[in-house]
């Protein structure tokens, strides 16, 4: 955010800041998700009885008779490598096109940037097929692999590299640094509040991504939190028969992971957003 | 020699993936779609248009098109309108606004599975949050999800809640990039607040408008989640959307032939309208963020 954000600010047309009042605005707006965590806590008695019984029973039986431990290591696994390796990925390329000028470059920075037009639901029947005869649907490349390619990372990282001057590269290869000595020692440090910002999208998106999974993955074992949640919440679809506190209990645990880095990343997470759309 | 590679080397690797994941995968998905086939069977014997044909002669498609466009024309201007108001009053840096700003950003990371079965708890009829707080003002009881209508609308209004957040962020980035002498030169002629928004913000922030714009269309044309988790398309194909039938039809029924030829009309319309928006928005756009 640049210097003189304060000043235009207090030039837009502002309702008096209301203290209390607006807080509490924020709380209602986010009261449903507040109150499902607190309901998450509640014994089921209770809840239907319209009394108070504090309990941690319905965490014990989302992690245990109903899989969720096994179900959030399967997303922290899924999307962590989709993140290191979908950022190595991304880096690398971004490298090769803010850097060298090279015969089909342009064309295939066009192919990497048009991905962004491209609905990924037309994907979704042939990368099925492909996972199937490769073998790997019910497995973590399977989860994985489709993943990594994300053009709007590659594309994001190109255009800080490039305001990365180049005499720091020249230094380097002149003390006889090849290439990815560059990348690695010069661009990567320089570069790390994009590639950060960069990561946690590619994370939380991976974190939150439930059609993909919906597909590729059958056997209850290699669920991953979404697929779980969802099929958690239609074990008994019937509107009286749903157990709430208990299905409040795992939707807490799918959201609390991106909720409590939410708090401390808030920042980087806006200022990723903002510097994207700012082309 | 090396030297001459190097670059490839360094793309190689995103290129293979998005050769392997995106682009083949359109050429096989126009492949799929002129033939008959449901994952099992040895052969896939050709068959023209049929499946395209099959598609524009159901109703089912479209419902689904009309669903999926009623939700579009309602749900994009609700965002954007409300996402613009909110953020002209989030600009000043003050601990209230940001506190109201992480408020608002926080659904749009959070995930849309959970945040579909808290809001499928918060319409419930028995025992949800809506009707608990109609009955505490003595009112009766609303069938949320089981009224056609009020169900579409329900959809409209948690993907509104989820995605406000992200608008808002963006809009609170091209607000900034306005020039501070236009509210100067405006506030010194006296300009009234609502005047000042209409002929000052309005216009300046277009930019922004027109990248929510495309951004919130193709979005709203894929929604998938929330209707999977909330509704299933119900009651009686309401809520029926494109992607929810292309999953369907693809990986309940089955029918890769008919799922293909849905996926590569979606892929139509988006691109339609996606390079639609980029003529209007080369045309129309005088003001460079």
């Amino acid at each position: 955010m640049k210097p003189d954000t304060i000043d235009t600010a207090t030039a837009v047309p502002v309702i008096p800041d209301l203290g209390a009042l607006a807080l509490a605005a924020g709380l209602l707006f986010l009261s449903p998700v507040l109150y499902s965590i607190w309901m998450s806590f509640q014994t089921t008695d209770a809840y239907y009885g319209g009394t108070v019984d504090f309990t941690f029973r319905n965490y014990q039986v989302a992690f245990g008779q109903y899989n969720f431990a096994r179900y959030l290591l399967n997303s922290v696994i899924v999307s962590g490598a989709v993140t290191l390796i979908g950022l190595a990925v991304a880096t690398m390329a971004a490298f090769a096109f803010a850097r060298y000028d090279f015969p089909g470059g342009n064309l295939m920075f066009a192919a990497v940037v048009a991905t962004l037009m491209i609905p990924s639901h037309i994907t979704l029947i042939p990368n099925y097929l492909t996972l199937a005869r490769a073998g790997l649907l019910d497995t973590y490349s399977g989860l994985i692999l489709p993943a990594i390619s994300n053009g709007f990372a590659a594309f994001f990282l190109r255009q800080y590299i490039r305001g990365i001057p180049r005499a720091l590269d020249e230094a380097a290869y002149m003390d006889g640094a090849n290439a990815l000595q560059v990348l690695w020692r010069v661009i990567v440090p320089i570069s790390k509040p994009a590639i950060l910002s960069m990561g946690l999208y590619i994370f939380i998106g991976e974190w939150n991504n439930y059609i993909w999974p919906l597909v590729a993955i059958g056997r209850e074992d290699m669920y991953t939190l979404q697929v779980g949640l969802a099929r958690l919440y239609r074990i008994n679809p019937g509107e009286d028969v749903i157990d709430w506190p208990l299905v409040m209990a795992a939707s807490t645990i799918t959201i609390l992971p991106v909720l409590l880095g939410f708090f401390l990343v808030e920042r980087h997470l806006v200022r990723g957003i903002m510097m994207g759309a700012v082309k | 020699m090396l030297r001459r590679l190097t670059p490839y080397l360094f793309a190689l690797p995103l290129l293979g993936f998005i050769a392997v994941f995106t682009y083949v995968p359109i050429v096989t998905s126009v492949n799929l779609s002129f033939r008959e086939w449901d994952f099992l069977s040895p052969t896939k014997p050709w068959v023209g248009l049929d499946n395209y044909r099959l598609l524009l002669d159901s109703r089912e498609f479209w419902n689904a098109l009309r669903v999926s466009a009623v939700f579009t024309v309602i749900s994009v201007p609700i965002r954007l309108g409300l996402a613009l108001l909110i953020a002209t009053r989030l600009m000043r840096e003050t601990g209230v606004s940001r506190v109201i700003r992480g408020a608002l950003f926080l659904p749009s990371v959070t995930s849309t599975v959970a945040i579909g079965v808290v809001f499928s708890w918060v319409f419930s009829t028995d025992w949800g949050m809506m009707n608990g707080l109609l009955q505490l003002l003595g009112l009766g009881k609303v069938p949320w999800m089981q009224d056609p209508q009020l169900a579409l609308g329900v959809l409209i209004f948690v993907n509104t809640w989820k995605q406000l957040g992200y608008d808002i962020i963006i809009y609170l980035a091209g607000l900034q990039a306005i020039p501070t002498e236009l509210y100067d030169a405006a506030s010194v002629d006296g300009g009234r607040r609502f005047h000042v928004f209409r002929r000052i913000t309005v216009p300046l922030v277009m930019p922004t408008t027109y990248f929510l714009l495309v951004v919130s269309v193709i979005d709203a044309f894929q929604v998938f989640t929330i209707v999977d988790v909330m509704t299933h398309g119900g009651p009686a194909g309401a809520t029926d959307m494109l992607v929810n039938m292309l999953y369907r039809v693809g990986f309940t029924l089955f029918d890769i032939g008919l799922g293909s030829a849905l996926a590569v009309l979606l892929f139509i319309i988006l691109i339609a309208l996606a390079l639609l928006k980029s003529r209007v928005i080369g045309r129309r756009v005088h003001y460079e963020a």
